[in-house]
């Protein structure tokens, strides 16, 4: 069971394949915008935690698919946009909300830059994470600490913002709205991410994932490139983080320590760390799960988690991995 | 002042006592497979629930309390050998990810099946009777129950240390610890070596749950609180090394416990700060595992 190699997504498929994926992704895209006139508030609440999800699973994945690190501490930069949003709308900052969150980003990016520089060069494997879960534990405990951010009972009454663009005002205080305005800029990241990782820095950090002793020699400088990698993952994390503030409008201390760091991972390996897309398919998944067994106690956990030891044991690369493999078996069915 | 000390000693004795009948069986399995059994303080859980079934809320004495223990010990070994057959086993020689994230999915089955079973309740088991008052040291008082926990670490580490370095089954282990490929070549028949390693690691898993299950709020999350700090033990103590976890859990212990009674506004930082200078000035650990190089 090697690490399967990187394929980029769509270069498997023939053209009228990747012409087939890009229709089937405008129609969502576009569903996903008019779903607060096709489905009920609550599920429309779910709907907009999966694309908050799906963004901090991207920025998991970024740092584990493409540079070959593992961090278990996802979940303090995700807290640290949260929180950094939660304090800036309660408090009333005087900010725009669009730099509120690209603040809550760059803070995310920020710890990860002192955490990289620190400990990235030395630590690797189990060492690096074992020391990202005890920092965000560590940030737990201290946040439970500071009463400005709410101690045990986190930050809750979260105002959403109305954002001033000078000649206009974009009023997102009612939760459809916010949802548009969460979807874009969900779409934005997205975009971002799969532009960082298509691109030349993309492809650097996997020459180091692949083999960092050779990525070396051939002049790359490996410990830079894992700290910039680990920078745009926490800064994305961060920014997910910064969203989910207003739209779920508390802040909590259960978003603060290793099991929460656990979710991103969940989703990218159920949904296939090795595709770009795989921890997007991964979150809709395990909120699918969620959703479907809500009301038998212990039943999610059960799926997930058996479906996730049977993905390791027969398929490492995730739902995505198995439907490639189906397709690669029904193409030789077709010629043989 | 005196009486801070003594409380802080006691009390930080008993939780790093606490933290290695949890971290042995976890350094254990580290040391000869070389994972980390994410799955360890779900199994834990399991067992302090088992304690719970078989024992009742309140043991006779101290002898059913042990023998309970031993119960479900006996039973989390049991279910260690179909969890290496079904699962653990087949990850011998594969990238540690793959095996942190099997045992990963593990540990979230166990939750909810654990759930499945016995509800989201919380339940509460008291110390036996003979142990369930507390004793006069100094001026202060120290719980029966803290000195028994304390005893039964000791007990433990010195059992575990005698099979690790005086006897044959110990010494086998070592061998495949160190070299698998070589202890093989010698007709040692290392997967029943591996299999047995991870069944005496689940064991003390569930032994683990039945002894520190009075004074917790026994719930799916019993686990959790004692696995991070065995974590950390694991990783200050030298990856594998019983005696480097031993001595990292008293340190974490006594760390946390004298962090709770001085500043008490802060508690639960200092044990990190501990982690976090060790990572950076001794990232091999206080025993690193020797081999042949």
């Amino acid at each position: 069971m090697t690490a399967a190699s990187w394929v980029p997504p769509g270069a498997q498929t023939s053209f009228t394949g990747q012409y087939v994926m890009t229709a089937i992704g405008a129609v969502l895209v576009v569903l996903l915008f008019f779903a607060p006139e096709l489905v009920n508030p609550g599920l429309l609440f779910i709907i907009g935690m999966t694309l908050i999800q799906s963004v901090f699973a991207l920025s998991w994945n970024l740092l584990f698919g493409s540079t070959g690190l593992a961090s278990f501490g996802h979940a303090g930069f995700y807290a640290i946009g949260a929180y950094f949003t939660g304090a800036a709308l309660r408090y009333g900052f005087q900010l725009p909300f669009v730099m509120t969150l690209l603040i809550g980003g760059a803070l995310g990016a920020l710890a990860a830059y002192i955490i990289g520089v620190v400990a990235l060069k030395r630590l690797t494997g189990i060492f690096l994470a074992v020391l990202t879960v005890a920092l965000t534990e560590a940030m737990g405990k201290i946040i439970g600490f500071t009463p400005a951010l709410g101690e045990q009972d986190g930050l809750g009454n979260i105002p959403r913002p109305i954002i001033n663009l000078g000649f206009a005002m974009i009023d997102l205080t009612n939760s459809n709205d916010f949802y548009r305005f969460l979807l874009v800029a969900c779409l934005l990241v997205t975009a971002g991410l799969w532009w960082v990782v298509h691109s030349r820095l993309g492809r650097t950090f996997r020459a180091i994932r692949e083999d960092a002793d050779r990525a070396r020699f051939i002049g790359i400088d490996v410990a830079r490139y894992r700290v910039i990698s680990f920078m745009i993952s926490g800064g994305t994390a961060a920014l997910a983080g910064a969203l989910s503030a207003p739209w779920t409008r508390i802040v909590t201390l259960d978003q603060v320590n290793w099991l929460a760091s656990t979710q991103p991972m969940l989703n990218s390996l159920l949904g296939g760390f090795t595709n770009f897309w795989g921890p997007v398919v991964g979150s809709v998944v395990f909120t699918s799960i969620n959703y479907w067994t809500r009301s038998y106690p212990g039943l999610s956990e059960m799926l997930v988690g058996g479906v996730l030891v049977v993905i390791i044991l027969v398929a490492p690369t995730g739902v995505l991995g198995i439907l490639g493999k189906i397709r690669a078996r029904l193409k030789k069915g077709d010629r043989g | 002042m005196t009486n801070q000390i003594i409380f802080v000693l006691f009390n930080g004795l008993a939780s790093g006592m606490a933290f290695f009948l949890v971290a042995a069986g976890l350094t254990w399995v580290f040391g000869i497979l070389k994972i980390l059994n994410l799955a360890h303080g779900a199994f834990f859980m399991i067992g302090a629930y088992l304690a719970y079934t078989i024992g009742g809320a309140s043991p006779a004495s101290i002898w059913s309390f042990i023998g309970v223990a031993l119960i479900s010990a006996l039973v989390i070994g049991l279910m260690g050998l179909v969890t290496d057959k079904l699962v653990l086993g087949r990850l011998r020689n594969v990238d540690y990810h793959y095996v942190l994230i099997a045992t990963f999915g593990l540990m979230l089955f166990c939750e909810g099946v654990a759930k499945a079973i016995w509800g989201s309740d919380y339940f509460s088991v008291m110390p036996p009777p003979e142990v369930d008052t507390a004793v006069k040291i100094g001026a202060s008082y120290i719980s029966l129950y803290t000195i028994l926990v304390i005893a039964i670490g000791l007990v433990t580490f010195v059992v575990l240390e005698l099979v690790m370095n005086r006897l044959w089954a110990g010494k086998i282990m070592r061998a495949v610890a160190n070299d698998p490929w070589m202890a093989g070549t010698i007709g040692i028949n290392v997967p029943l070596v591996l299999m047995l390693s991870v069944v005496a690691s689940f064991a003390l898993a569930g032994f683990a749950g039945g002894i520190l299950v009075p004074n917790q709020t026994l719930s799916v999350h019993v686990g959790s609180a004692f696995i991070l700090y065995a974590f950390l033990a694991v990783v200050i103590g030298g990856l594998g090394s019983i005696r480097g976890t031993f001595i990292a859990c008293i340190l974490l212990g006594l760390v946390e416990s004298a962090n709770a009674t001085f500043l008490p506004q802060y508690g639960g930082i200092a044990v990190y700060v501990v982690l976090a200078i060790f990572l950076v000035s001794r990232p091999q650990g206080l025993f690193p595992p020797q081999g042949v190089s």
